[in-house]
């Protein structure tokens, strides 16, 4: 790949970056293969050190803030004109009520995911009252109506120490996981902000 | 490694880069590959950074033509190189109490 064509792939993957933000990068990585050249290499081999512009613009995105990407998504490219104001404002009850739909979607997935972790906590947290009620039960029917009595309520009480043992390491993975899950649909969001050709690149 | 202690290491890292003089992208990069492999991205985040907490001023000077930013540390650089010296001393300090106690115990 020559320079010139690593540049322009890199221009339309940083396409969801502020204008001033991208310049930046271009000009840094313009900077970095003409130096790399001056030192001995090959124009082919200085692009090639430098990395995959896939790669690279996934790391840039990944480290961009989402606040960053929506608000140069959300910015006009123009001046906007006064029918187009007229329309936004008409259309108000149309897209304003469509944007919080998909915020609402996106909200009720994180809570669908947390709530089930949540609620999984909460069996466990039963469980565990159960064992400590089990062994308080067990010695008073133990010490009040003597060993035949106390001795199920006790083993009782053993089970539920064992099945919230068990559950807890559940719960602790289904929390790890529910973390991973909900850290990926935030870089799934984030990459929507990607440039439309690099998007397609990595889709293929 | 823990994400904010590597980040703060490397930070300092390029501040000692261009401690001597003025140095630019490509240099830094090369200066410190002996010790820790840097990708053009990381440095640049790190760059603007440094740049944006005032601990190095940025310049741009014709070279060959074509225009190459150098880098150049401030007080405030120096300063956070002294604070990082310091800091090391105490986690060694804890590495060595650390270690100690694995010693015992072996």
């Amino acid at each position: 790949m020559t320079k010139r064509e690593f540049l322009s792939r890199l221009n339309e993957g940083l396409s969801g970056l502020p204008q001033e933000d991208a310049a930046g990068r271009l000009a840094f990585y313009s900077e970095m293969i003409d130096d790399r050249i001056e030192d001995g290499l090959s124009e082919e081999e200085a692009v090639a050190g430098i990395g995959p512009v896939e790669k690279i613009v996934a790391q840039i995105i990944e480290e961009t803030p989402l606040t960053t990407l929506a608000k140069e998504k959300l910015r006009p490219k123009r001046r906007l004109r006064v029918w187009e104001i007229v329309l936004l404002v008409l259309g108000s009850p149309l897209w304003l009520s469509l944007l919080l739909a998909a915020f609402a979607v996106v909200l009720t997935v994180y809570l669908a995911i947390w709530v089930l972790v949540l609620s999984l906590w909460i069996v466990d947290l039963a469980f565990f009252a159960a064992f400590l009620g089990g062994l308080i039960a067990g010695v008073l029917f133990f010490t009040g109506s003597g060993i035949l009595s106390g001795l199920p309520v006790l083993g009782a009480g053993l089970v539920f120490a064992g099945l919230s043992i068990f559950l807890f390491f559940l719960c602790k993975e289904t929390t790890k996981c529910a973390a991973v899950l909900t850290k990926k649909i935030g870089s799934k969001i984030k990459s929507s902000f990607k440039g439309r050709r690099t998007q397609n690149e990595t889709d293929n | 490694m823990d994400v904010q202690l590597k980040r703060g290491i490397l930070d300092v890292c390029v501040l000692a880069a261009i401690k001597d003089e003025e140095s630019y992208g490509y240099k830094i990069i090369k200066d410190l590959q002996p010790y820790v492999r840097l990708s053009e991205s990381t440095l640049y985040t790190i760059l603007k950074r440094l740049e944006e907490s005032k601990m190095l001023t940025v310049r741009s000077a014709e070279h060959g033509g074509r225009l190459r930013k150098y880098y150049r540390i401030t007080e405030a650089g120096r300063k956070r190189i002294d604070e990082f010296r310091a800091e090391w001393e105490e986690i060694m300090a804890i590495y060595r109490f650390i270690t100690k106690e694995d010693g015992r115990y072996d």
